[in-house]
């Protein structure tokens, strides 16, 4: 008996051990960043609004110049609390200004910061896990010519067991992924644009798609609206099944281009910071999110 | 026909203030389903599916300055309710941000006005020019104050 306590105690030790090591925070491996590409902040500036970045680091309601300000401060209030938007300025000590290229690729493309910690997935990262490397180097470069921002945010204010960052490991093991997030057949080259920008950058699944217990997007039901994540109200179905179901490509082009919907209703709440970073894509950009979002499943 | 469409949904927003008591709800509706047609219509002129006439752009003006001058006054406390309206909540947080943005919608339409003078505004251009402000107002407060987008 004694024997047998002995071993379900060595078991469950080396459980935990392995347990312990399997949520380690880790970063890319290191012969992927030894080959990491320089960034070109000329092309970065396009990743930049494809990302809508600024839509949470810089001040709400922010325009113009404005919108290059990523001091951050604004709270996501969600059913797991509050989360607290980090200064991602420019500025060596308060923003990301202090930061390598490396230390930007591991926060983007695993959701580990520079301390090695895990970040909560408020931060878009099991999105912007689809992207390329040079991509995330170009924006690394582009956020380098912003304005330095004074002023580190307060950390986060969670509720138990999700103030317990570790547990963030196991999160990630099970949904932190770069494959797609749904399976075309379509060899057309603009869905395929379309999609690395919905699901990559763009992180369009965040708030349109509906998560499951553990706050992961639930691909079952990729882009088929869901209820807001901050207060009341709902994130509109954009697949072909739902709201946007009448609309046709040059539609949903022009709205991402001016605001306006078919019937010349206006764009609203959190989609109009999106909206106006979409503006800015060259053309191009925005017919190919439009063919994507025509070419995925029909949800309910 | 689509100014004589105006022109009636402008008749029934006269007819609107009798209702308004008893369910300030319906008539906010009303007066932004108004609202919505007259946009459609400046939308169908701005996008050339529709032959501008002067007649057409004073008409979409002044429907759409009837909503801006009678809005504000149906959003009594107590008249949020989700199951039935895609108010925002903070429309009663905030007021005086709410109000801020009714505001700029009464000068915007106030202004649209005077470019479309007796005859209406005289092309086009000068259409989209007096509607502008018009559509700004609408998105930002649609940003803030609006739940469904």
């Amino acid at each position: 008996m004694r024997r047998l306590l002995a071993i379900l105690a060595a078991a469950a030790a080396a459980g935990a051990a392995a347990l312990w090591v399997a949520t380690m925070p880790r970063g890319l491996p290191r012969e992927v960043l030894a080959a990491w590409p320089e960034g070109d902040a000329g092309r970065g500036e396009a990743v930049f609004w494809a990302g809508g970045c600024e839509s949470c680091h810089a001040a709400k309601g922010a325009k113009g110049e404005d919108r290059l300000k990523l001091g951050g401060g604004l709270v996501l209030a969600t059913p797991f609390g509050d989360f607290v938007v980090p200064n991602i300025s420019n500025h060596p000590e308060d923003g990301i200004g202090g930061w390598s290229a490396g230390d930007f690729a591991d926060a983007m493309l695993r959701g580990v910061s520079p301390e090695g910690r895990h970040y909560y997935p408020a931060f878009p990262y099991a999105s912007y896990a689809r992207m390329e490397p040079q991509d995330i180097a170009d924006l690394r470069a582009f956020l380098a010519t912003l304005p330095a921002v004074e002023g580190r945010q307060p950390g986060h204010d969670l509720g138990f067991p999700f103030n317990l960052r570790r547990g963030l490991g196991l999160w990630k093991l099970a949904f932190l992924s770069d494959t797609p997030a749904v399976t075309l057949d379509a060899a057309d080259p603009a869905v395929a644009r379309g999609q690395y920008l919905v699901e990559g950058p763009g992180h369009c699944g965040e708030c349109h798609t509906p998560r499951n217990l553990a706050g992961a997007s639930d691909f079952s039901r990729w882009l088929a609206g869901a209820p807001a994540a901050e207060g009341e109200g709902r994130v509109p179905n954009i697949t072909p099944g739902g709201d946007l179901g009448a609309w046709s490509a040059g539609d949903i082009e022009y709205y991402l281009e001016t605001g306006f919907t078919p019937d010349f209703d206006t764009v609203g709440g959190a989609m109009v910071a999106v909206q106006e970073n979409m503006a800015m894509l060259e053309p191009g950009e925005r017919a190919a999110i439009a063919a994507y979002l025509q070419a995925v499943p029909a949800q309910k | 026909m689509k100014s004589l469409a105006i022109a009636i949904a402008a008749a029934a927003v006269a007819a609107l203030p009798a209702l308004g008591a008893e369910d300030p709800i319906a008539v906010r509706q009303a007066l932004m389903d108004n609202n919505g047609t007259a946009a459609g219509v400046a939308g169908a002129v701005m996008k050339g599916e529709l032959a501008y006439s002067p007649v057409v752009g004073k008409a979409v003006i002044y429907a759409v300055s009837a909503t801006a001058a009678a809005y504000g006054d149906y959003f009594p406390e107590g008249s949020e309710d989700a199951a039935r309206s895609n108010a925002s909540p903070k429309i009663w947080q905030d007021m005086a941000g709410f109000e801020a943005e009714l505001a700029k919608f009464q000068e915007a339409a106030a202004k649209a006005r005077e470019i479309a003078g007796k005859d209406g505004p005289a092309d086009a251009d000068a259409f989209k020019a007096a509607m502008g402000p018009i559509f700004d107002s609408c998105k930002t407060c649609h940003e803030s104050y609006r739940l469904e987008n």
